[in-house]
């Protein structure tokens, strides 16, 4: 049974780092707006379709852009109908708000592109390649470095470039922010688009080891929304580490347990975590004066 | 009263509905829609209540519907049996699932609930040889004191359960624990301070939620027949809120009014011909309000667009032979026209169009109270032995020794940053000292839990205001009344004669409070609509109520106009009359030198004078770090 521990491995870092990615998507708008999109799922399931429609026009890698491109317009969609208006309600109409655009979204491609799955063609060929023991198709490296590529570009530009400064202070006072000049609306709006071109891209990533389909975001959305909750919403490394657990404690529980019990374990550390540290393994605590 | 009279009007409806349903389809859905304000109704406790968003009570009612479905099954249990194990086995579960979410809110409470729920459905899923797993179990309607249950029968059965529980979480929410679980969401820290547990509020809270939400599973269970793992699913959830936040929540009428437009909804909207003249209908209302809040000048263009929509999704239902494959989306606007423009819910929404004002007149301050409030009280004296309190590497206070004597105001004064605000939080435990012992009376306090340490006689108002702000004023005050009760929870529930005995005594003390501190006549506002200055008042009067020996005011006069802190100066004057021991943090000086017996001066958390206000304002240490060095104020 140990022999293939790394196939396992492998297999469950490919999940990780997608649930990883998608948790990035949560945290963009968490940090700005302490909102998050509930609908993310169907900004997977649209942006995968989306690819898959244009990839015959554009080819697999020229399609990726337009991906992107499409996922950040839907994402100020959803913040300016979803998000703006229950912003500053005392309840958090948000959340619900969130997934009635998802019901929506998922309605109208279920009508677009029908509800059957369907195949989305792997841009490299099916040739596994053996790295340390473990045989890796390529597209799952395309997966890992792919996801790799998002959240280092997403890390570097929250850190580096004034826009994402921007976002760390909107997060951090969002009154405060608005006084020192900065658009906080823009910021917001900004980070949805962010957020959703993410979720839209990890969709074209997993498209071809999972089937494209309306209702093929809600389950990783959930996964990445626990690894994002478990790693904390406010680190990046956390969202990496969330994922990571997550998916090697679904992989290694499908494997040698049962794969009907395959979330649980994942879900089990999330709990555990949060009991302990209720902002998340790398969450911050932000202390309250009184 | 004519709230009375519409209850019951609407209950003899309910209760007639088998004689009115024209078919057995109709009777079914009037049967679910009670079943689901039933679920509604426990699910308002998390989220109406303790004000936050639970994802997880699919789970709850999936372990109801399995328990009471098992028990008949499987043991033969009777129905009120069943039911009640439903009950009973969901708090369980509920007890349990507080724990990790105790400390967690917003997204992180919302994961926790979705992953035990989560949890539960894969193992109801995969435990087969308990649930039958995917294959489903069957679940005959058990007879009824011998008798079968027809369709009828059992609507009547989950009607009666329903109004046990419309009466029960009506009881709870106008209790103690209700208020304890308001409070939950405006300031747990503040809770504490009363003397309250926050975790057991919270613990009480999730059980009594889940209890009455496992009922509602049982009860689905029987109307259903048939229950799989796969039917109590995220949707479900979802259900569940959009029904709850577009019924209002906080209201029980929000979660029957919810149940009704989840469970007809779906039917209403599989009829192209309604569903055209519901379209056009809200096409004009939406088209009307936009007009009028843009001729108001408010908005640019994007104020238009739900009329658009509104008016889109109208043309488009002309255009449409039927409209199966697009339910969902119609429903998903829906939602979201609800939630931005009746963010009350529907029934949040009626209730303050129809409500009246809140009263405003007193009454005449009753006798009895008024005389307690003046009642003298034993004070204790606070010792702090050489207690240093460090945050990481920072020192916020080192080495700080004082004693506060019984009957006495002593003052702790000292520049921003001095270590003031630090020195309460240790003393009501919200900080833990690094070193050093505090003592109330003979009583070490050092580790002791906020909540504790107030039942030790302990009391504070806040720098930064910690009220209750949805809850009205009365409310704030019945809160720091919570340990005054010796009535119980089934007391409250049942509005035992004891229970009520005591509220309204309860009632007639913080009404006697509120006139101690003047706001008499605002005791049924909300709390956050009172000035700034009655809110520190407010405060006051809520600390007072848990009859404190102590009683610690964190900088009472902040932003009080001139005239405020005189009224303030001599609602404190008679504090300390009563006997009380007062610490008072504040930097207006002439407060502090005309009330403080003593004073102590911080100084980046170390003390550098005590004594009494003549000998500190001559001690040169404390002129110089008020003015700075001496040598620049020479």
């Amino acid at each position: 049974m140990l022999d293939v521990l790394p196939q396992v491995l492998v297999s469950g870092i490919t999940l990780g780092t997608i649930y990883g990615l998608i948790a990035f998507g949560y945290q963009l708008t968490y940090v700005t707006s302490r909102t998050v999109n509930f609908g993310q799922g169907e900004a997977l399931a649209v942006g995968a379709l989306v690819g898959l429609s244009l990839t015959p026009m554009l080819g697999y890698w020229a399609m990726l852009p337009v991906v992107i491109v499409f996922g950040g317009l839907y994402g100020l969609v959803v913040e300016r109908i979803a998000v703006r208006p229950t912003l500053d309600s005392p309840s958090e109409g948000w959340i619900l708000a969130t997934i009635a655009f998802g019901i929506v979204a998922k309605n109208v491609s279920e009508n677009i592109w029908g509800k059957e799955d369907l195949p989305f063609p792997s841009p490299l060929p099916p040739l596994p390649i053996e790295i340390g023991g473990a045989f890796v198709m390529p597209t799952e490296l395309l997966i890992v470095g792919g996801a790799l590529l998002l959240m280092v570009a997403i890390e570097l530009f929250n850190r580096f470039t004034l826009l994402g400064r921007a976002f760390a202070a909107t997060a951090d006072e969002r009154e405060a922010a608005g006084l020192v000049g900065i658009d906080t609306e823009k910021v917001i709006s900004g980070s949805f688009a962010l957020s959703c071109a993410t979720a839209a891209c990890a969709g074209v990533l997993v498209a071809p080891v999972t089937l494209t389909g309306p209702g093929m975001g809600l389950v990783l959305a959930l996964k990445g929304f626990s690894a994002a909750i478990l790693g904390g919403l406010t680190s990046g490394l956390g969202a990496v580490v969330g994922g990571l657990l997550i998916g090697i404690a679904e992989a290694l529980t499908a494997f040698y347990i049962s794969t009907g019990y395959k979330e649980v374990p994942g879900l089990l550390i999330l709990l555990a975590a949060l009991t302990l540290k209720p902002e998340g393994l790398f969450g911050r605590v932000l202390a309250k004066k009184v | 009263m004519r709230a009375l009279h519409l209850t019951l009007a609407v209950f003899a409806l309910m209760a007639s509905v088998p004689l009115l349903a024209p078919n057995a389809y109709y009777l079914h859905l009037a049967t679910v829609v009670l079943v689901f304000a039933v679920a509604l109704l426990g699910l308002d406790i998390i989220i109406g209540h303790v004000g936050e968003i639970s994802l997880g009570h699919f789970g709850l009612f999936a372990i109801g519907a399995y328990t009471a479905g098992l028990l008949s099954v499987d043991a033969g249990a009777p129905l009120a049996v069943a039911l009640i194990a439903a009950g009973a086995v969901s708090a369980g579960f509920g007890a349990v699932l507080a724990f990790p979410a105790l400390r967690t809110h917003g997204p992180y409470f919302a994961m926790v609930t979705l992953a035990f729920a989560s949890i539960v459905q894969v193992v109801l899923n995969e435990w087969t040889g308990l649930t039958r797993g995917a294959r489903g179990l069957a679940v005959p309607k058990p007879p009824l004191l011998g008798a079968t249950l027809d369709a009828a029968g059992f609507y009547l059965v989950v009607f009666v359960v329903f109004a046990l529980v419309w009466i029960l979480v009506g009881n709870l929410a106008a209790s103690r624990y209700g208020r304890s679980f308001q409070a939950l969401q405006g300031s747990t820290i503040a809770l504490e301070s009363l003397g309250v547990s926050a975790t057991a509020s919270k613990i009480l809270a999730f059980c009594l939620s889940a209890a009455v939400t496992g009922v509602a599973g049982g009860l689905y269970a029987f109307s259903e027949e048939y229950i799989t793992p796969q039917a109590f699913n995220f949707d479900l959830t979802v259900v569940f809120l959009l029904a709850l936040i577009v019924g209002g929540r906080a209201n029980r009428w929000g979660a029957l009014v919810g149940a009704v437009v989840a469970v007809w909804l779906p039917n209403l909207l599989g009829d192209i011909a309604a569903f055209r003249v519901m379209a056009v209908a809200a096409a004009v209302l939406i088209l009307g309000a936009t007009a009028r809040s843009v001729a108001r000048g408010r908005h640019g263009w994007s104020a238009w667009i739900p009329a658009a929509v509104a008016v889109a999704v109208a043309v488009t239902a002309f255009q449409l032979e039927t409209m199966t494959e697009q339910r969902l989306s119609v429903f998903g606007l829906l939602l979201l026209g609800a939630i931005a423009y009746l963010p009350e819910g529907l029934v949040g929404t009626l209730a303050a169009v129809w409500r009246p004002e809140p009263d405003s007149t007193s009454g005449p301050l009753p006798e009895r109270g008024a005389a307690a409030v003046a009642e003298p009280v034993d004070g204790t004296p606070v010792t702090v032995r050489g207690v240093t309190v460090r945050f990481g590497g920072l020192r916020a206070m080192s080495d700080v020794s004082t004693r506060i004597e019984t009957a006495s105001v002593h003052g702790l004064i000292g520049p921003n940053g001095a270590g003031k605000s630090t020195f309460v939080n240790t003393l009501t435990g919200l900080y833990t000292p690094s070193a050093g012992d505090i003592r109330i009376g003979d009583t070490s306090i050092v580790g002791a839990s906020p909540a504790q340490i107030a039942r030790l006689g302990v009391a504070r108002t806040f720098q930064n205001i910690q009220l209750f702000g949805h809850m009205s004023v009365i409310e704030n005050v019945l809160v720091g009344l919570h340990l005054a009760y010796r009535s119980n929870l089934v007391d409250a529930l049942v509005r035992s004669r004891r229970y009520r005995c005591e509220e309204r005594e309860n009632r007639e003390r913080a009404q006697a409070l509120l006139a101690f501190v003047g706001l008499a006549g605002a005791a049924n506002q909300d709390a956050r609509s009172l000035p700034y200055g009655q809110q520190r008042l407010l405060e006051i009067a809520r600390a007072l109520a848990t009859e404190p020996k102590v009683l610690l005011l964190d900088e009472p006069a902040a932003g009080l106009l001139p005239s405020d802190i005189d009224a303030l100066m001599a609602i404190l004057r008679r504090v300390r009359a009563g006997g009380r021991t007062l610490l008072l943090i504040e930097h207006h000086m002439d407060m502090v030198m005309a009330l403080c017996d003593r004073i102590t001066v911080l100084d980046f958390g170390e003390k550098i004078a005590e004594g009494s206000p003549d000998e500190v304002t001559s001690d040169p240490k404390v002129v110089e770090a008020y003015l700075g060095a001496t040598e620049a104020a020479a």
